[in-house]
């Protein structure tokens, strides 16, 4: 009788109930308000869930040692995890990003390379204020790449940088993403006047079979020469956009745009999920990165805005560009875009600014991975 | 055929290249040497020889197995290190101590000879001819004092070689004290200004020498493709109206009806295709965007229409 109760007791042990803390039952709420989100009001479910659930499976308490946590060496899980702690996943999320991206919204109007460049402002304006809420350089730079709106930039550069706030970041940029719409629209109307959001721009030219594929050639090699250390990121994006545009590897670009960037967006958002343990997670800094984390999107897209605004004094006629594409220099494509295309209709039904938006928005991608390297190669 | 000789070649001379960079017996150094050991690391057996450090320069794993380690010039091939143990291999800019206690059977990182000041330690590729490193011993070089190389520069590729009366056997030979990229960045520019201005500065110059090479070669392009007078003519649309002109309005009308029946993603998705359809057209073929081509059969009862699509 006795070692039956001494087996229940050990049993017992090892159960999650013995082994729960408060922490982890809030981890789990949080991951399944994350679901709820996601599949109520559809905000970026092919992110959301897998880093929802990925919360849950990572915060049941478990009897510590028997190799099934994602921070314990040879588990399941932490083989998982590898992809992102040694940023494998991020490169290969680009690859298929470059494969399903339409450079030529861009390529037709390259002046809108600037707003993309303007909006990276947001990386940086949250390293300075992370700095100043004492955070250390790297962890400010790791903090900061929250403002270039691109989950998979935010895990490469915190993997680098700050392993430790990686789970914070990660599930930071991913959420303020989802909550593109909520945030930009109030400061695009705050910033604008109705005369400006009416403002429509010629259609763009047609662009060249030739230059789509000298684009990314081109446009690899210089950013990689610049910036070196973002190669990972730059070499697979513009990789991934030469399969596409080659008109010779179908196949490839098919299958990078497809299942493979499924798969890696499904390993990497469960582990990055996962990776959030409550005692990991539930601290001081990781409510500090979510605040800075707002903050950066805010920044982002107020100056993408404010920089349109600016430059528009400076053009004449149909040169003039709507400010209202201005919050697409944050780099969360296509969602940003679409916030432009959907504020511009509010006031005008006809005025369609989705493929002007879609020019800022892919070189927020470039610019955040431009950024990315150079954060990386001072602070790395 | 002649295409496929060069294919292979090229295949060949990258996988050579690849394979000496992954071996490249000339990215090791001498680190550090140490002839009068009285006080300082002991050996596996307990006793306190000189020894020999050997570090690794580069960025990936070098196997040293087959080189050899020499005091004489006349005699490269002194100490041989045994290819057959997995562990003669150094990480990146790592390092392995040998120790010179002249017993090399008491395993393969003793070698048979002993050091003496006044001489030179040679490290030797594994032909046994080809000098890799050499390092020179002061003939006054005190006891407990090393000769180490220590890295210099941005990179740490350069090497200054100097007396040190603190060895470091097998560990890096830098300033042990060093700092951080990161704790350089916290002292020299605690604000995080210097960093923003810098940073801010090569995005924008990188994306604007981007978008003014494609401007340029935007312009090369339609310059290129100048199209014949007939091919400039504007495509007529139904009732004689101009491609491009008032395009927004229909594509904006046409979405709006159909904002009734589907979503918004649909409509935006449709008012794009119809945007693009009407005012010439921006895209190509390409999966998850639609794409309205023109159609290339004579009428809805043309035979092609019924096909099945090519193989690509």
């Amino acid at each position: 009788m006795n070692t039956i109760v001494e087996n229940l007791r050990q049993f017992w042990f090892f159960t999650g109930f013995a082994n729960a803390t408060w922490q982890n039952f809030a981890m789990i709420l949080i991951g399944v308000v994350f679901i709820t989100i996601a599949i109520k009001k559809g905000w970026e479910p092919l992110l959301l869930v897998p880093i929802g659930f990925g919360m849950i499976i990572g915060n049941i308490p478990m009897f510590p040692g028997l190799n099934i946590g994602v921070y314990e060496d040879g588990s399941v899980l932490n083989t998982l995890y590898q992809g992102v702690k040694q940023g494998w996943y991020p490169p290969l999320i680009f690859l298929g990003i470059g494969a399903m991206t339409d450079f030529s919204a861009l390529i037709s109007q390259p002046r809108l390379l600037l707003i993309g460049a303007a909006a990276q402002t947001g990386i940086f304006g949250a390293y300075l204020l992370a700095l100043a809420l004492g955070f250390d350089p790297n962890q400010a730079g790791a903090i900061g790449i929250i403002g270039g709106a691109d989950g998979p930039t935010a895990i490469f550069l915190s993997s680098k940088l700050a392993p430790d706030l990686m789970g914070a970041i990660a599930v930071s940029a991913y959420s303020y993403m989802a909550l593109v719409p909520v945030i930009q629209r109030p400061i695009m109307l705050a910033l604008t006047t109705k005369k400006e959001r009416l403002m429509r721009m010629p259609a763009p030219r047609v662009v060249s079979q030739r230059e789509k594929i000298v684009f990314p050639i081109v446009g690899f090699l210089l950013t990689a020469f610049i910036v070196p250390s973002g190669l990972p990121l730059l070499g697979m994006l513009f990789f991934g956009n030469l399969l596409k545009e080659s008109g010779v590897t179908r196949r490839l670009a098919e299958t990078a745009r497809g299942p493979l960037i499924d798969v890696v967006t499904t390993l990497i958002g469960l582990t990055v999920g996962a990776s959030t343990q409550a005692d990991k997670f539930l601290t001081g800094a990781s409510l500090k990165i979510f605040l800075l984390g707002l903050l950066s999107f805010v920044i982002a897209t107020t100056v993408g805005v404010l920089f349109v605004k600016f430059w528009n004094l400076f053009l004449k006629g149909d040169r003039k560009i709507n400010p209202l594409i201005g919050n697409a220099g944050v780099s969360a494509v296509p969602d940003s875009a679409r916030v432009s295309e959907v504020v511009g209709r509010e006031f005008d039904p006809g005025n369609h600014l989705l493929m002007h938006a879609m020019g800022p928005n892919v070189a927020g991608v470039i610019g955040s991975a431009v950024a990315a390297g150079i954060l990386l190669g001072f602070l790395g | 055929m002649r295409r496929i000789r060069i294919i292979i070649a090229a295949v060949v001379s990258l996988l050579c290249g690849a394979s000496l960079g992954a071996q490249n017996l000339t990215d090791l150094k001498i680190g550090e040497v140490l002839v009068d050991n009285t006080e300082g690391v002991t050996d596996d057996y307990g006793q306190r020889n000189g020894w020999i450090e050997l570090f690794n320069t580069s960025s990936g794993t070098v196997k040293f197995g087959g080189c050899y380690l020499s005091d004489d010039l006349s005699d490269l091939k002194k100490y041989h290190i045994p290819t057959s143990d997995l562990s003669t291999k150094i990480g990146p800019r790592q390092s392995v101590v040998f120790y010179t206690s002249g017993k090399s059977f008491q395993g393969t990182y003793h070698t048979n000879f002993q050091l003496r000041r006044g001489t030179t330690v040679y490290l030797v590729s594994n032909d046994g001819r080809t000098v890799i490193d050499r390092i020179d011993i002061p003939a006054d070089l005190p006891a407990d004092h090393s000769v180490v190389r220590v890295p210099q520069g941005v990179k740490g590729m350069d090497f200054e070689t100097r007396v040190s009366a603190k060895p470091t056997p097998g560990t890096y030979n830098g300033d042990v004290d060093a700092k951080s990229k990161s704790e350089v960045m916290g002292e020299k520019d605690p604000h995080g200004f210097v960093l923003t201005l810098i940073a801010v500065s090569v995005v924008f110059t990188a994306l604007i020498i981007l978008a003014i090479i494609f401007g340029w070669i935007g312009k090369m392009s339609r310059r290129l493709q100048s199209p014949s007078p007939k091919e400039a003519r504007p495509r007529k649309v139904k009732g004689s109206r101009k491609a491009g002109e008032m395009t927004p309005e229909i594509a904006a009308a046409i979405s709006m009806a159909l904002s009734r029946e589907s979503g918004g993603e649909v409509q935006a998705a449709i008012a794009l295709a119809l945007h693009d359809y009407l005012g010439g057209g921006i895209h190509d073929l390409e999966s998850l965007v639609i794409t309205i081509v023109p159609s290339a059969g004579g009428g809805w009862a043309d035979k092609t229409q019924t096909f099945r699509q090519s193989p690509r």
